[in-house]
């Protein structure tokens, strides 16, 4: 028998690139080779036990309780809006008599519904990016079946492609369809106390199929372009122009929204041909974004520059303590990781649409009564996503062998989030302020942006911890985040009508208070303004007392828990 | 070539370049039916490259890569579908237990009777009591024996081990080692990557020694040594020692030249 030979060459020895085909003479000896599992059986064998993977994935952050009170307080919510659905809509006997200014249209709400549904479905479905993460991290702690692939004979496209199906199934589960039982449950009391709600039973299925058709077409679209963008270039040049282009066209008005939102259109239109047709365009769309990602598992290796010691040193006014080393160590995640740039311009993107909206609502004159202190709360939002991008860098793992603790890595995030986005919030407000033309109540609004994003984000790394991504189906954080967030945002939205060019709106919070929804504007009044004024540095100031306040109790919630996200 | 006489593996100027540092040269390689081939080298020699390419889980950057009649780069969901592979620091998924990953790759890769040969494996590596437990529950050990489950259910004539037997205790190493050993016995293949020697002189009948990407010898075990009196890792400090020293007088060769440049 002839034995195996081994011989190396160098590497300019030979030429670049692989040659074609030849075939080098090898053999299978008499085994009967099988072909690998593709298509439907592939994806089968992969969708169920991905399912039951990302089942165990939520319960281990939120615990079984919490994953069943998650739907049961999206079903209770929605059932109690239900039944308020006769004050914003303007066919119910709670209405005033002059409907049509006093109310929404049911166009409006549904708009309402779909928008924030794509905008949530197109932040979840970046499935290109989480697989590349999941095969460069398999080695790592924890493994996932996305990264099968590498190992095993199944088609990276299909793990994909079912993980894009697992993620539409879940989310029907778990948020659509709470949400129309809750409509469901609020049809009911009408039935049991007498509450009116103008909610229809018949409704309630075209809701429930919309809905998912603006999910499927968020996740589907989120899906493509993160698998376009991992191609490279051209994607990655012509991808962003396009989506600036169409979010210009739409601002200008020259984009039919309901094209737009399929399941707007479905649920306007009742159709049942168009709901399938969208339906199995949001399959295709996940489809192509499937086979347009390819089997590479490469996993770079790529010599740097000392980097630790240089921003070390850049950070001496954090002290000599263990948060500038983790601050230091973070930031190096930050920059080699590449994720800087993604998440720079992940967080700078909605703060352009928000200046982009400021520059429409001008062009075209509209009388929006939103000024520059009504922007500030909102950037505090944000922060929620840098935050969380901020906990997924690294298994933080290797940690619980080092004399330091959770607090001390989840503080140093929040600094890091607060030095590596403070300068692009500050470029934007005062942008804004350009824009709107309303430099008295920059310095104002500063305080409010900057309470308000160091709140948030305080708020959410105490509440979260380091697994922010996983809190979303945990009923009792969510909450605790629901009313520590829109509780202030709210009250500062409200009282920013107060400042500014007032004339619009005048005194609307206080005869909003006296007549309901029969209130009108009324002339400016100088102590309303003074009064508005010192309520949102009041709530800003007090904003940073419950920063200060969370901060020191992070010790206590988070100082025996182990590293781990 | 003859039928019987072709290899089940071979490349040919097979190499892989990440961005300017070369991983691993051109090398030739050919590997037979019925051998017990190990790679051996100090940790980042290019060990877990070389598998990982021959395995179609990474593409080269030069080079063809054939195993089983099956180009490699143009179809490695094929060779994947017949070969067992164990790779040398991946864990099962977090989230499965093992029986469930189990019945995973089974299902994968079609293998009859799959209820039979899960339990069969979790009890050869003495995992029933595990058989429930998530695996990111379970230790480094008792994730090894679930990959080399993985890699042995579907019975691949082809084995490649990358430190196959990391982590596991004496008696499972033993355990496995035998059931190798048989295994080439009764026809099947083995490549295997590591860097313990004694694996070499235990198990394999043919052997290589690479380092900075490169294979510094290759043969016999028995015809690596220079005399009788040599032992495995002899050679292998004799081969790879000489070859980091040589790194470390260039470097400080360079060191002298630079301070007296500036000088």
């Amino acid at each position: 028998m002839p034995g195996a030979t081994i011989v190396s060459r160098d590497w300019d020895d030979v030429a670049e690139g692989t040659p074609l085909n030849t075939g080098l003479g090898t053999s299978a000896q008499g085994q009967e080779l099988h072909e690998p599992l593709r298509g439907w059986s592939s994806f089968s064998a992969t969708f169920r036990v991905m399912f039951k993977e990302e089942g165990r994935k939520s319960i281990e952050f939120a615990k079984k309780r919490q994953i069943v009170l998650f739907p049961l307080l999206l079903t209770l919510i929605t059932a109690l809006t239900t039944v308020g659905l006769q004050f914003l809509v303007g066919d119910s006997s709670a209405q005033v008599a002059d409907i049509e200014q006093k109310t929404f249209t049911w166009g409006e709400l549904r708009f309402a519904l779909h928008l924030p549904l794509l905008m949530f479905s197109l932040g979840m479905g970046t499935f290109a990016f989480i697989g590349h993460d999941a095969i460069v991290h398999r080695a790592g702690t924890k493994n996932y079946l996305l990264a099968a692939p590498a190992l095993q004979p199944l088609p990276n496209s299909v793990a994909h492609f079912a993980y894009f199906i697992k993620d539409l199934c879940f989310y029907v589960m778990l948020i659509l369809s709470p949400v129309i039982a809750g409509m469901a449950l609020g049809i009911l009391l009408e039935t049991f106390n007498g509450v009116n709600t103008p909610l229809a039973w018949s409704s309630l299925p075209w809701t429930w199929l919309a809905m998912i058709i603006t999910l499927g077409q968020g996740l589907a679209f989120a899906f493509l372009g993160s698998a376009l963008w991992m191609r490279g270039r051209p994607y990655t040049i012509f991808g962003p122009l396009a989506i600036v282009a169409f979010g210009v066209a739409v601002g200008l008005g020259q984009v039919n929204l309901d094209g737009v939102l399929w399941g707007l259109y479905v649920q306007s239109n009742q159709s049942p041909l168009i709901a399938a047709a969208a339906l199995a365009g949001c399959v295709v769309i996940g489809l192509l974004a499937s086979a347009l990602i390819i089997d590479d598992f490469d996993v770079s290796v790529v010599q740097r520059e000392e980097m630790f010691v240089p921003i070390y040193n850049r950070l001496a006014f954090l002290g000599d303590g263990e948060i500038r080393l983790i601050v230091a160590k973070e930031f190096v995640d930050l920059f080699r990781s590449g994720s800087i740039k993604k998440m720079t311009v992940s967080y700078a993107v909605p703060l352009l649409v928000l200046l982009g909206m400021a520059w429409l609502v001008d062009f075209a004159e509209a009388p929006i009564p939103i000024n520059l202190l009504s922007y500030a709360p909102f950037l505090g939002f944000f922060g929620f996503n840098f935050y969380s991008w901020l906990t997924i860098l690294d298994s933080p793992e290797f940690m619980n062998g080092l004399p330091l603790r959770v607090p001390q890595l989840i503080r140093a995030k929040v600094i890091v989030y607060f030095l590596a986005t403070s300068w692009i919030s500050l470029i934007f407000i005062v942008l804004m302020a350009w824009q709107l033309d309303e430099w008295t109540s920059l310095p104002t609004s500063i305080i409010v942006m900057f309470a308000n994003s160091i709140y948030i984000v305080a708020l959410t790394a105490f509440l979260m911890g380091l697994r922010p991504n996983k809190a979303i189906f945990d009923a009792s954080v969510m909450i605790w985040f629901w009313i520590g967030t829109v509780l202030p945002l709210l009250g500062l939205f409200l009282l920013s009508f107060t400042q500014g060019d007032v004339s619009l709106y005048g005194n609307w919070w206080e005869r909003a208070s006296q007549d309901g929804l029969a209130a009108t504007s009324a002339m400016y009044d100088q102590s309303m303004v003074e009064q508005g004024y010192k309520g949102m540095i009041a709530i800003s100031v007090c904003l940073l007392g419950a920063s200060a306040l969370l901060w020191k109790l992070m010790d206590r919630r988070w100082g025996k828990a182990e590293f781990s996200n | 070539m003859v039928e019987s006489e072709a290899p089940l593996v071979m490349a040919n100027d097979m190499a892989k370049k990440y961005g300017d540092f070369i991983a691993l040269h051109p090398l030739n390689v050919e590997v037979h039916a019925g051998e017990f081939f190990g790679v051996f080298g100090p940790n980042g020699a290019g060990k877990s490259t070389f598998i990982k390419l021959l395995t179609g889980q990474l593409r080269p950057s030069k080079g063809q890569i054939e195993v089983l009649g099956v180009d490699a780069v143009a179809d490695p969901q094929k060779v994947k579908a017949n070969i067992g592979i164990v790779p040398e620091s991946e864990s099962p998924p977090s989230f499965l237990t093992p029986k469930e990953f189990l019945e995973f790759v089974a299902r994968l890769r079609r293998v009859e009777d799959i209820e039979a040969k899960v339990e069969h494996w979790l009890d050869w590596f003495g995992m029933d009591e595990k058989r429930d437990t998530m695996c990111k529950d379970l230790s480094k050990g008792q994730r090894q024996k679930v990959m080399l489950a993985a890699a042995f259910i579907h019975k691949p004539k082809l084995l490649f081990l990358d430190e196959p037997f990391a982590n596991l205790d004496p008696i499972y190493q033993r355990k496995c080692r035998q059931w190798l050993l048989d295994h080439v016995k009764d026809g099947g293949t083995i490549f295997l990557c590591s860097h313990v020697l004694e694996m070499a002189e235990r198990m394999c009948n043919r052997m290589a020694i690479i380092n900075d990407g490169r294979v510094l010898a290759a043969g016999t075990v028995k015809g690596l040594k220079k005399n009788e009196q040599e032992t495995l890792e002899d050679v292998f400090i004799r081969l790879v020692g000489r070859s980091i020293e040589d790194v470390e007088r260039e470097e400080k060769a360079n060191e002298t030249n630079e301070g007296s440049e500036e000088e």
